[in-house]
């Protein structure tokens, strides 16, 4: 196992770099024009202005060079200085990605922990009334589009009731916990602020209920096909033969195997997730990596969207490692080699 | 009964207390609660060098300082750093006398020598706003309280360029043991950048406290400031995209002031505590044809322009994108600018339209690209104006392929082979006629004559413009504005830049603020806004 994963890891670098450099070749590819985000429409005609910017930014250079500069330049942890927000890209994901994790994070446990919930119920009652409204719940969460269900729900809890605050991260007459991890609620409770804490959940809970209800919807009729299915055994059968309770036939004896096929959707869920919150953020005002990929691609900024590519890739490959090692603990029949 | 009288006995020592707490602490109470702006922000940069945006325009003109400065009438040339000026006859030279009370936000003095280096500075450093310090030939300090500005050529306007807030004047000291350079090679040398996205050097009424970008920026007031402080103790500029959103905040409490909502928007809000103030703005929405354009399908001659000029519905597309709040324009300069007044904006007919196409020859119609950027910008929506365009356009037979793109791909297209009908927009950087002319007018080196396609198209070209132009800026009054007033005529009778509409800014604030107005320099003056 360990020989495994430490076999994955090595391979990542340059699986990443197989990536920046496709990302790099993609984006040089679109017939737009990256001097757009740099030099004014005042200027264009000014050979000088744009001979300037040029040089730069290093739009001098032929693309192989561009490319090669690039490279070299990853190798060492630069990923450049984004054209948009004339930072070091890395010093923008750094700053940007805790509050994508956090959100996500977040999401993920609201979507889980109610997706598998649901699964449960609906599969315990069977075509009942209770199972119907979970599918239907479950269904509206994984077809309804986050900006309609986002927008709506912060019209009628934000503007019409007041009982959460309107888009944003945290409250911008307050002052957000010291920098720890960047995520705002952790921060708070490591700085011993539980009133920081509770402006940063109450931030928090629209954004991650509207993401997470997407992975709410597809876990809940997952665990619901899953449960049926190991319900009709043999073995759960046994069980309530020998007298098992129904509490322990459902989560002794039917959740864990059923949790199994489920394991790998939760896994992909959380890469998807990161590099699928672009819609939530926007609709939020959530300053992370997805609004930032979203604002780096419509103004053609090179490295900031390889430095996001990047950083979805890495995502995508650490998810599946991690899946593919819970998947083997989960099931001793798996074999990782 | 005696208790419930002690409770209205106490109620009312209370209400008198209350009434008796002078309103002056009550207002300074107001004034020290951070001033929330949602706004969707467009900042390139903070550097006043390099920056240009409309956003920056707000943040510079009140971190920084410029010699000059506009007021509130959007006309007057008023004193800022500069406490009198003199120009010579032939508006070649300005000497400009600095104000000795003017301090820098460190409160260390604004001299001579800040303002000589931070215009050379921006012309060095080849930004995006350096074209305005192109007509300087040199800057002499002579005292410690003189500055003297020396002109290539003429240029009545100068003084007018000076309000731009790009023209900031920055601690020379300070910035450039932080990387600034204004020597000849600054666009290399020049590293200061990363240091003014955090910080500002400048000896305007608030001080940059931080900045995230595309989250907030944050202005606390000088505590140094030289001239009469703002009321506002602190200001945020909170990242929120689209009128909507912003509204959510205003209306959630987040926010005070949202600042891009759409008049259709604004139009929807019933909350009592919510002001919707439309004013005037000078920002332009316009349509501009190339008949030099690789591909055409047919010529676009000057009857065709005309037809086409003639044939757009302008009051209609004004009530379906702007819900009315906006204005047509005669040419593409704003109405009270040198050189305007008295002049009609282009008739709505639809008869006069196809009379021009038959005698063009181009009766049976066309059909043209319509490439355009797809945006939302000062609240007109694109797609919305280029549908019904499509739509005025198709009674003459002229059928328009509508083409939404992103703004990047729609300037490679524009500056490369044109685009037969786009459209786009204009806000002015100072007020002053001369930077219409150096971008729409048909003559060498301006944006419009290398975008409509000059170089295939030589009749566009109008060899008199230079000529006007170069009268326009060395007279001044109303001479100048005779020569502004017949280059715009010039514009206007090209058809190739066709002005849709000038929207309203529509300001949307919570009730108990005042002082938000649209200056022409700098956008919105932040140092003005108080609570009542």
């Amino acid at each position: 196992m360990l020989t495994y994963i430490i076999r994955r890891l090595l391979a990542m670098p340059f699986l990443l770099l197989g990536v920046a450099s496709l990302a790099f070749c993609l984006s040089h590819l679109t017939q737009a024009d990256p001097l757009a985000a740099l030099v004014s429409e005042r200027q264009m005609n000014n050979p000088e202005v744009i001979a300037a910017a040029k040089e730069r930014w290093g739009l001098d250079k032929s693309l192989p060079e561009q490319f090669v500069i690039y490279v070299t330049n990853l190798v060492s942890g630069d990923l450049g200085v984004s054209f948009r927000t004339r930072r070091p890209v890395l010093t923008d994901i750094s700053e940007r990605l805790p509050a994508t994790l956090e959100l996500v994070i977040a999401a993920m446990i609201v979507g889980t922990s109610s997706g598998i919930l649901l699964g449960i119920v609906a599969a315990r009652f069977r075509d009942k009334p209770i199972d119907y409204l979970a599918r239907f719940f479950a269904l509206f969460g994984s077809t309804i589009p986050v900006f309609w269900s986002g927008l709506l729900l912060l019209y009628i809890l934000s503007v019409q009731f007041s009982l959460i605050p309107g888009p944003g991260r945290f409250d911008p007459r307050g002052q957000p916990p010291p920098f720890v991890t960047g995520m705002y609620t952790v921060d708070a409770l490591i700085a011993g602020d539980f009133r920081g804490f509770l402006t940063a959940l109450h931030y928090l809970v629209l954004p991650a209920f509207v993401l997470g209800w997407s992975v709410t919807g597809i876990l809940a009729r997952l665990v619901r096909a899953s449960m049926l299915d190991v319900l009709g055994q043999d073995y759960i059968l046994a069980a309530r033969a020998k007298g098992a309770g129904e509490r322990r036939t459902l989560f002794r004896h039917a959740l864990p195997n059923a949790m199994i096929p489920t394991l790998t959707i939760i896994g992909y869920s959380f890469a998807y997730l990161i590099t699928g919150a672009v819609l939530t953020e926007s609709v939020f005002a959530w300053p992370g990596i997805g609004s930032y990929a979203v604002d780096s691609a419509r103004t053609l900024d090179y490295p900031a969207i390889i430095g996001v590519s990047l950083v979805g890739a890495s995502a995508f490959l650490l998810s599946n490692l991690v899946t593919d090692v819970t998947y083997a603990f989960a099931n001793p029949r798996i074999k990782l080699s | 009964m005696a208790r419930t009288l002690r409770t209205h006995a106490l109620t009312l020592s209370l209400a008198c207390a209350t009434m008796l707490v002078p309103a002056s602490l009550v207002t300074a109470q107001a004034q020290d609660k951070p001033l929330v702006i949602a706004r969707d922000m467009d900042i390139n940069s903070l550097d006043p060098s390099r920056g240009f945006c409309d956003t920056c325009q707000i943040v510079f003109s009140s971190t920084y300082a410029r010699l000059v400065n506009l007021d509130k009438d959007n006309k007057t040339i008023v004193p800022m750093l500069a406490e009198s000026w003199e120009i010579n006859a032939d508006q070649t030279k300005f000497t400009f006398k600095l104000n000795p009370k003017a301090k820098f936000s460190d409160g260390s003095p604004v001299e001579p020598k800040d303002v000589k280096w931070s215009l050379e500075r921006l012309k060095n450093v080849k930004g995006s706003a350096s074209y305005l310090v192109d007509p300087v030939k040199s800057i002499e300090t002579p005292d410690a309280q003189t500055v003297v500005i020396d002109l290539t050529e003429s240029n009545s306007e100068f003084l007018s360029v000076l309000t731009a807030p790009f023209l900031a004047i920055i601690n020379s000291d300070v910035v450039a043991e932080n990387g600034g350079d204004a020597g000849t090679d600054a666009a290399t040398k020049d590293t200061a950048e990363q240091w003014l996205l955090a910080n500002s050097a400048g000896a305007g009424p608030f001080v940059l406290s931080s900045y995230s970008p595309n989250q907030e920026v944050r202005l606390k007031r000088n505590d140094n400031y030289w001239g009469e402080a703002p009321a506002v103790s602190e200001i945020i500029m909170q990242q929120s995209k689209g009128g909507v959103s912003q509204l959510q905040l205003l209306e959630g409490g987040t926010a005070d002031i949202a600042m891009q909502v759409d008049p259709t928007t604004a139009k929807s809000i019933t909350n009592a505590d919510i002001v919707v103030d439309t004013q005037p703005s000078l920002n332009m929405v316009y349509v501009a044809l190339a008949p030099g354009a690789k591909g055409l399908p047919n010529p676009m001659g000057s009857k065709v322009r005309e037809a086409i000029a003639h044939a757009i519905d302008y009051d209609g597309i004004i009530d379906l994108t702007v819900d009315g709040k906006g204005r047509r324009l005669a040419t593409p300069i704003p109405e009270g600018f040198p050189g305007t007044g008295g002049a009609e904006p282009i008739s709505y007919d639809v008869e006069k339209a196809k009379a021009l196409m038959a005698e063009a020859g181009a009766a049976d119609g066309f059909t043209i690209d319509a490439m355009y950027p797809n945006v939302n910008q000062y609240g007109v929506d694109y797609t919305l104006m280029m549908q019904k365009i499509q739509q005025d356009l198709a009674e003459i037979k002229i059928e328009l392929n509508l083409e939404p793109v992103e703004f990047s791909v729609w300037r490679e297209r524009v500056n490369g082979d044109g685009i037969p009908l786009t459209a786009v927009y204009f806000a002015p950087d100072f007020f002053g006629t001369s930077q219409y002319i150096q971008y729409f007018a048909m003559m060498d080196g301006t944006v419009w004559y290398k975008r409509a396609g000059a170089a295939n198209d030589p009749e566009l070209a109008r060899p008199e413009v230079a000529g006007l132009l170069k009268k326009a800026l060395s007279t001044g009054g109303a001479e100048s504005d005779g020569y502004f007033r017949e280059l715009a005529k010039g514009i206007a009778e090209d058809h190739i830049i066709l002005p849709i509409l000038s929207p309203d800014n529509v300001f949307v604030y919570r009730k108990g603020l005042e002082g938000l107005r649209f200056s022409a320099c700098c956008n919105m003056v932040l140092s003005d806004i108080s609570w009542k």
